[in-house]
């Protein structure tokens, strides 16, 4: 069995979003067991709990060809965002966490906008969703500013409650 | 980034070692993960938390160029448990881990394919020294681990609590 693992390097005005390096995992970890910041996202027990989902999402891009990129800004591990679909998920959704120091600077639109057209441009994805837990105003915000609307409820294996938001598809965003 | 890992396909007399496969595998393994014999496995877990653990096995081998390889009878096809070297971030050191599925349990299947990994780690990898970690209340593990010459090394403390105890395996000049 051969394990091929392609991870492109895409780059917005700002940002850098390219595979998982292992400098990457104490700001991840720091997220990922933060119950506060995580809590849309889907917090970690301990730092063991932490890196094995630093290993499976590395796992995920050689299963499926995609996965969470790094977001880089200014030479540092910003957040993640990327294209997500574990097993149980109702469809592929793109998902974004920007890290503690990093908000409320766009980031996260920009790295998702990115990962989105990459989606459908490179990976010809026709349309996408992305899964937000209730009481997430920022991620709504976000959805909504990306063009997503809500379409509806439903129980997520992992996270519980979740709310389905649809992104245009390529034609209505190109 | 681009990353091409080869994975093996070993096999000893009963046992074919290969890759971790989800769509052929993942079945087994979450039947398994359920159910509270998979207490020493990180478990018991449900089946999106066994697809998890199932995509970091692959994303092991991604990132380290070793891993659990998946085990395979050769008379039925059927998946049968995992085996081989693991090195996560927090542990002391990488190990030899093995877990044989309750339905395959009490024929030697565990010793059989802990030998051949071993093999690969010694032969292959050219490692110099492995070991064990293993539970104190896991009498089936510490019996294979002693079947296969292996020795109470040191403990080490986990973040839950527990402790593990590492078993040092002989060294290769000593089983070749």
């Amino acid at each position: 069995m051969t394990l091929r693992l392609n991870i492109p390097r895409l780059e917005t005005d700002r940002l850098i979003l390219r595979g998982p390096e292992h400098r990457d995992f104490d700001p991840l970890c720091a997220f990922l067991l933060d119950p506060e910041r995580s809590a849309g996202f889907g917090t970690e027990e301990n730092r063991s709990d932490a890196w094995r989902w630093f290993a499976l999402n590395i796992g995920h891009w050689a299963l499926h060809g995609y996965g969470y990129f790094t977001i880089e800004a200014y030479g540092e591990p910003a957040g993640i965002s990327g294209i997500w679909n574990p097993e149980g998920w109702p469809e592929p959704e793109v998902g974004w966490v920007v890290y503690d120091g990093y908000e409320g600077k766009g980031i996260a639109h920009e790295a998702a906008t990115c990962v989105r057209d990459w989606a459908y441009n490179t990976l010809g994805f026709t349309t996408l969703t992305s899964n937000i837990v209730p009481g997430n105003t920022r991620s709504v915000a976000l959805a909504e500013r990306m063009g997503a609307w809500f379409e509806r409820s439903y129980d997520n294996v992992h996270m519980g409650a979740e709310m389905l938001y649809r992104h245009p598809g390529p034609e209505g965003v190109s | 980034m681009k990353i091409e890992i080869n994975i093996p396909r070993l096999e000893s007399k009963r046992l074919i070692l290969r890759g971790y496969d989800p769509e052929q595998d993942l079945d087994r393994l979450a039947a398994f993960m359920e159910t509270e014999k998979s207490r020493f496995f990180m478990g018991p877990m449900d089946r999106y938390g066994a697809w998890r653990l199932g995509c970091a096995f692959v994303g092991h081998w991604a990132q380290r160029g070793f891993g659990l390889f998946a085990i395979e009878e050769k008379t039925t096809g059927e998946f049968s448990g995992l085996v081989g070297p693991w090195a996560a971030e927090t542990w002391p050191e990488p190990e030899l881990a093995w877990l044989v599925l309750a339905d395959k349990e009490g024929r030697g299947f565990a010793t059989e394919a802990a030998l051949c990994a071993r093999n690969f780690i010694y032969n292959d990898l050219g490692w110099s020294t492995i070991a064990s970690a293993i539970e104190p209340d896991n009498a089936g593990s510490i019996k294979v681990a002693e079947r296969l010459g292996a020795t109470a090394d040191y403990e080490h403390a986990l973040p839950n609590g527990g402790t593990v105890v590492y078993y040092r395996h002989p060294a290769p000049e000593v089983v070749q």
